[in-house]
């Protein structure tokens, strides 16, 4: 009987990683150590090649690295690990790890910093200690082919990739913007930030996570990935996916919110963590059964990658399933609609996948539930699930464009697309930035800002 | 491939087409919650609109979609002008893409919100 009954998935790679100091003693030494012996770095935002806006920040990366989210990775990449990963999609390990995690500086930056192999580089962040690097490599890369390697095209990955990345697609933007030199090795956090509101209420690394679903008497979760507000597809979405489980239904929804720079026109982070959290403050789906929650990370949009990237993330945090979408992360029509569907259900061998992600040797252990999409039928006067209503002339298609065309222009979206408690967190969000979505000047702000404060040492 | 613009309606703009031929044209969506008006375009000026708006994209329904909002304010003028949903209110509309770059641009920095309550 009780193989019936879901476990549990361990942490990709077997062990969570933890890499945060919190004896302020002990940290206090490591930068009186560095200030004497070693180097100092500020970090700071990296900007777009050309349009020299913010596009992403490695204090995100070095975050979710350090407290377990990306485990197994500990660090930023030696090139022999960038190399497995733009080839095989594998760590060194074997474990399955999608994209480049670097750490990048210019190279005048490096001359300034004077530093080599088996130096301890300080990080600050906002002007005071964050993290250690211990420099293990130091090489070049060559930012475009970085960009190029990391996504793919359509020569290399005919199976899905439906047009060349180019400048228009925010993750290929990012990695053509690193800075040439990358300083290779692990990271330690030795001075935690902390979160502002409304961030702090939703920090849950890992191991809490755990620690949480244990409390709640949650075995089975199912992840709900997002960077949206949701609306009612979204909502059925979650709903529907969560009838999955193993001898009952999900015990849990799971909903991660992915934080960091985005994309024009999606909602500013604070509201789409608000948002999500009202769907169960308001009731429609029971707080008992429902938990929001987020992970740093400037979105890469790289569709079945950054599923991957997902599902790593997810079963870190204990979760047994993952709902993946139609266009799950993806941007354009760079890829096949249903890349990541295929990638979890066949492989895609041009990726490193010859079979399905839980099938290949070190690949991952969570479940994915893939779904088509929900729409409103005018006939079954529900929302319905794109496989199971047969009114396809009738139907209503729910789309994120289509609210945001609405919210602009300041009419507020019909029940039935968007609940009224989540239209009044946007509008809530709104008010304080002057604008309903992300534009330069939140961008802006926001990477000045960040998420969190650093507390003095001393 | 045929792609779609939407305009929204709400009572001022409802008024301004009563009585026309365009307003036999409209659409209620969502269970009648939502009016609508859908102007029917080709290629070409698909390819035109996305040109002229970096945001402006093609969603799921092939709606052409996240266009500024001073865009879709001069398209309901046009076609509360012409009586007309044909392709030539959004022809008239791109004519006129300076004036309404221009409004674009400063939109991107403020909208201003609905009075409602937040608290």
């Amino acid at each position: 009987m009780s193989e019936v009954y879901f476990k549990r998935p361990m942490p990709h790679g077997g062990k969570l990683v933890e890499r945060v100091i919190s004896d302020k003693k002990i940290a206090k030494k490591y930068v009186q150590a560095c200030e004497k012996y070693g180097a100092v770095y500020d970090i700071k935002p990296t900007l777009h090649y050309k349009r020299g806006v913010p596009v992403r920040n490695v204090y995100r990366e070095i975050m979710s690295v350090c407290y377990g989210f990306f485990s197994p990775v500990e660090g930023s990449m030696t090139s022999a690990e960038l190399e497995s990963v733009l080839t095989k999609r594998r760590l060194l390990s074997g474990w399955v790890f999608p994209y480049p995690i670097l750490f990048d500086i210019s190279k005048e930056d490096y001359k300034k910093l004077g530093v080599s192999e088996g130096d301890r580089l300080l990080l600050r962040l906002k002007g005071k200690p964050f993290a250690i690097l211990d420099i293990e490599e130091i090489y070049e890369i060559d930012p475009e082919e970085l960009a190029n390697r990391t996504f793919g095209s359509p020569e290399t990955n005919p199976e899905v990739v439906r047009e060349k990345f180019d400048d228009k697609h925010p993750g290929w933007v990012i990695y053509r913007s690193h800075q040439p030199i990358i300083l290779a090795g692990k990271y330690t956090i030795i001075n935690e930030p902390i979160f502002k509101p409304p961030f702090d209420r939703f920090w849950v690394p890992p191991r809490k996570c755990r620690e949480i679903f244990d409390q709640k008497g949650w075995r089975t979760v199912i992840a709900h990935q997002t960077r949206n507000v949701p609306h009612v597809g979204h909502e059925f979405l979650m709903k529907n996916a969560a009838y999955t489980g193993d001898v009952e239904p999900c015990h849990g929804i799971l909903v991660n919110a992915i934080i960091g720079v985005k994309r024009r026109g999606d909602y500013p982070d604070e509201a789409i963590l608000e948002a999500h959290e009202v769907v169960h403050k308001a009731g429609y789906i029971k707080p008992e059964r429902h938990m929001v929650t987020f992970t740093l990370w400037d979105m890469r949009y790289g569709n079945p990658l950054e599923s991957l990237l997902h599902g790593i993330i997810r079963q870190n945090m204990g979760c047994t399933h993952h709902m993946f979408g139609r266009d799950h992360a993806a941007v354009g029509e760079y890829y096949d609609p249903y890349a990541t569907q295929i990638l979890w259900l066949k492989g895609i061998p041009s990726y490193g996948f010859d079979k399905p992600v839980n099938e290949v040797e070190g690949g991952l252990l969570i479940r994915p539930q893939n779904m088509k999409e929900f729409w409103y039928c005018p006939v079954c006067k529900e929302m319905a699930y794109s496989d199971s209503c047969n009114h396809t002339k009738e139907k209503e298609k729910l789309s994120g464009s289509l609210i945001r065309g609405l919210v602009a222009e300041g009419v507020q979206p019909p029940t039935v697309i968007m609940r009224p408690e989540v239209f009044k967190i946007v509008v809530k969000w709104w008010k304080k930035f002057g604008y309903p979505f992300v534009n330069e000047k939140y961008v802006q702000w926001k990477e000045e800002e960040l998420e969190v404060d650093l507390p003095d040492l001393d | 491939m045929e792609y779609i613009i939407e305009v929204f309606l709400d009572d001022y703009r409802l008024e301004k087409i009563k009585g026309s031929a365009v307003e036999q044209q409209i659409e209620a969506v969502f269970g009648g919650e939502l009016k609508v008006l859908r102007v029917k375009v080709g290629e070409e000026v698909k390819n035109e609109v996305l040109k002229a708006f970096e945001s402006a994209r093609i969603d799921s329904r092939a709606c052409i979609t996240d266009t500024p909002v001073a865009f879709r304010r001069a398209l309901f003028e046009e076609i509360a002008k012409q009586k007309s949903l044909s392709e030539e209110v959004v022809k008239a509309v791109i004519a006129r893409i300076d004036e309404i770059k221009e409004l674009a641009a400063k939109e991107s920095e403020y909208l201003p919100p609905p009075e409602i309550e937040t608290d």
